[in-house]
């Protein structure tokens, strides 16, 4: 078996646990699927119950699928698989294995993938049915949603190598730095009703441009052009993110190993 | 014959602590070889750097006939490893556990499938089969533990302290299926603190104190490191009067509390004992072989390693 093949299988294995193992923690799952309709279910009413806020329900369904739900279930779940392998102990076990880091890496996204998938079918079905609409090119909302994936991926590997040594701190971590970065993000009120100084600070903050540029393809039709300057910024995060997170599981690999 | 491990003259510290001091070791192909000593003598550090877990700071350590900074992925295959802590998936079943682990040593599907059906019936694991691990005792989850380390059909197989948290049955099970791997050839280097687990089961005994061996070779070589001797097991409510007789016959002792063991000549008998040790009050008094046990006690010299023989140093008269 070439080495390609043995990183497509062994990238394919990781992703098949992980996927199983999701499918076993049946609670997880749901709450995975809850947490984004009941979010929409909410703002549906809401801005339904105001008729003059009523353009703005298809710019919120875009907001909560990628500022929230996307956020806590990719970057989250991530944070939590990093955390699950160091307690379990397994993570030691894989290293004796000749499974190669960037199969894991890869497996991981892979799963993440599929699990916002989902996210996004479930998402988008009670939007519909609230009334919401997706007016953009499917294309593009895609490569953004990907890029997105992709940077909150590599932000969970970060933050999981680094710093959740244990499954509890999984939700401490998430809370004290997610729950300001979507505030900021603009995910659940709009930036221009925030102090010019809050706007300026939420420049820095990637998740205001994944919001910006989805909302922008998936509730105003803007084209690949008018989005340029959020795509670039996007993938130029991306990349630092992957690159972060590589670099942080390569740290976790020497840090776990035993002493 | 090529060495299936081979350490000489290693050294490892973690900060200012010297782990391992000049330790060397060499296991030929096929044998079953037992790593012992008290706790903290480097026994887990050996292991964890012939996995290519940590490396030395210096010496060398050859695997399989090859240098451990040239080991490729097809020697690294041949390595199966089974670290202390159960290490499992707890929500998937054993075969899916299995399963995982095989697919990461590249097995195709098939193959796969066939090696993982044949483990989950030579552990007796097929009654399990729709268990998630979480649910599995502790005990059925070590086997589990030790047959992940056996999927890709390790022919060096490293075992640390594998029956370390289990009860007696599935200690008993767990020794069985290393005495099968054992016969059918496989070279295997266990860590252990049941010095009756490595009489069973070990060919060749190494011992480890500080870092560095101290001794090895089978346990009848060690045994003979004490000829003619034979132990005296005397309980007694006196044993201020039994140490005493006993350093005036110039016989060796270690006791705790009531229970005193005395290093006597073969050639006595009981009766010449008992009388040996006159007035003292001696509630019982049996007279047995030399054990592993008190070889490795002379030879280790640290009582407080073995907490299911432990007893104050051994007194010379």
């Amino acid at each position: 078996m070439s080495s390609d093949q043995l990183l497509l299988k062994q990238t394919w294995a990781v992703t098949r646990r992980l996927m199983l193992e999701q499918w076993r923690q049946k609670k997880g799952l749901v709450f995975w699927a809850v947490f984004p309709a009941t979010m929409m279910l909410l703002f549906g009413m809401v801005y339904a119950h105001n008729a003059s806020m009523r353009a703005g329900l298809d710019a919120a369904a875009a907001g909560i699928l990628v500022g929230a739900a996307l956020f806590f279930s990719c970057l989250g779940g991530t944070v939590a698989v990093i955390a699950a392998e160091r307690e379990r102990g397994t993570l030691l076990r894989l290293m004796v294995t000749p499974l190669r880091p960037s199969a894991y890496f890869l497996g991981v996204v892979i799963s993440q993938l599929l699990l916002a998938l989902v996210q996004v079918v479930v998402l988008y079905a009670i939007a519909w049915l609230v009334g919401a609409k997706y007016n953009g090119s499917v294309w593009l909302g895609s490569l953004i949603l990907l890029l997105s994936v992709f940077s909150y991926v590599g932000m969970g590997f970060f933050l999981g190598a680094r710093f959740a040594k244990r499954s509890e701190e999984v939700v401490v971590a998430l809370s004290a730095i997610g729950v300001p970065l979507l505030v900021l993000g603009g995910t659940f009120f709009p930036m221009e009703i925030m102090p010019q100084a809050m706007q300026n600070v939420a420049q820095l903050n990637p998740m205001l441009h994944m919001n910006q540029a989805f909302k922008g393809v998936a509730a105003y039709g803007k084209s690949f052009a008018d989005l340029r300057f959020e795509i670039i910024f996007l993938v130029l995060f991306c990349g630092l993110s992957l690159a972060l997170g590589v670099q942080s599981y390569r740290h976790l690999l020497g840090m776990d190993k035993p002493q | 014959m090529t060495a299936a491990i081979e350490l000489a003259d290693v050294h490892k510290s973690f900060g200012n602590h010297q782990v391992l001091n000049g330790f060397s070791l060499r296991i030929p192909q096929g044998e079953t070889w037992g790593l012992l000593g008290p706790n903290g003598c480097g026994k887990s550090t050996v292991l964890n750097m012939l996995c290519h877990l940590i490396s030395c700071d210096k010496g060398q350590i050859k695997l399989l006939g090859k240098p451990m900074t040239m080991l490729g992925v097809e020697t690294r295959s041949q390595i199966g490893f089974c670290p202390q802590r159960s290490a499992l998936y707890p929500d998937l079943m054993p075969a899916e556990n299995l399963l995982f682990f095989a697919r990461l040593y590249g097995l195709s599907e098939l193959q796969s499938q066939q090696r993982v059906a044949e483990l989950m019936h030579d552990f007796s694991l097929t009654d399990f089969s729709s268990t998630p691990v979480k649910h599995l005792s502790g005990g059925w989850q070590q086997r589990l533990h030790l047959a992940v380390a056996l999927v890709h059909r390790p022919t060096l197989l490293l075992l640390d302290e594998p029956t370390a948290a289990v009860d007696t049955e599935a200690r008993l099970a767990i020794w069985q299926l290393i005495e099968k791997l054992r016969d059918e050839g496989t070279t295997i280097l266990m860590t252990s603190h049941h010095l009756a687990e490595a009489e069973r089961l070990c060919h060749q005994v190494a011992l480890m104190r500080d870092g560095k061996l101290v001794a090895q070779g089978s346990v009848s070589d060690l045994l003979a490191r004490m000829p003619d001797q034979a132990v005296a097991k005397v309980q007694t409510e006196d044993v201020s009067s039994i140490t005493q007789r006993a350093n005036l016959m110039g016989w060796p002792w270690r006791h705790l509390g009531n229970d005193v063991k005395l290093f006597v000549p073969l050639s006595l008998s009981l009766r010449e004992i008992w009388d040996a040790l006159g007035e003292a009050k001696i509630t019982s008094i049996s007279l047995q072989p030399v054990t592993l046990d008190d070889a490795y006690l002379e030879l280790v010299g640290d009582a407080a390693s073995l907490p299911t023989l432990a007893s104050k140093p051994r007194h010379r008269p």
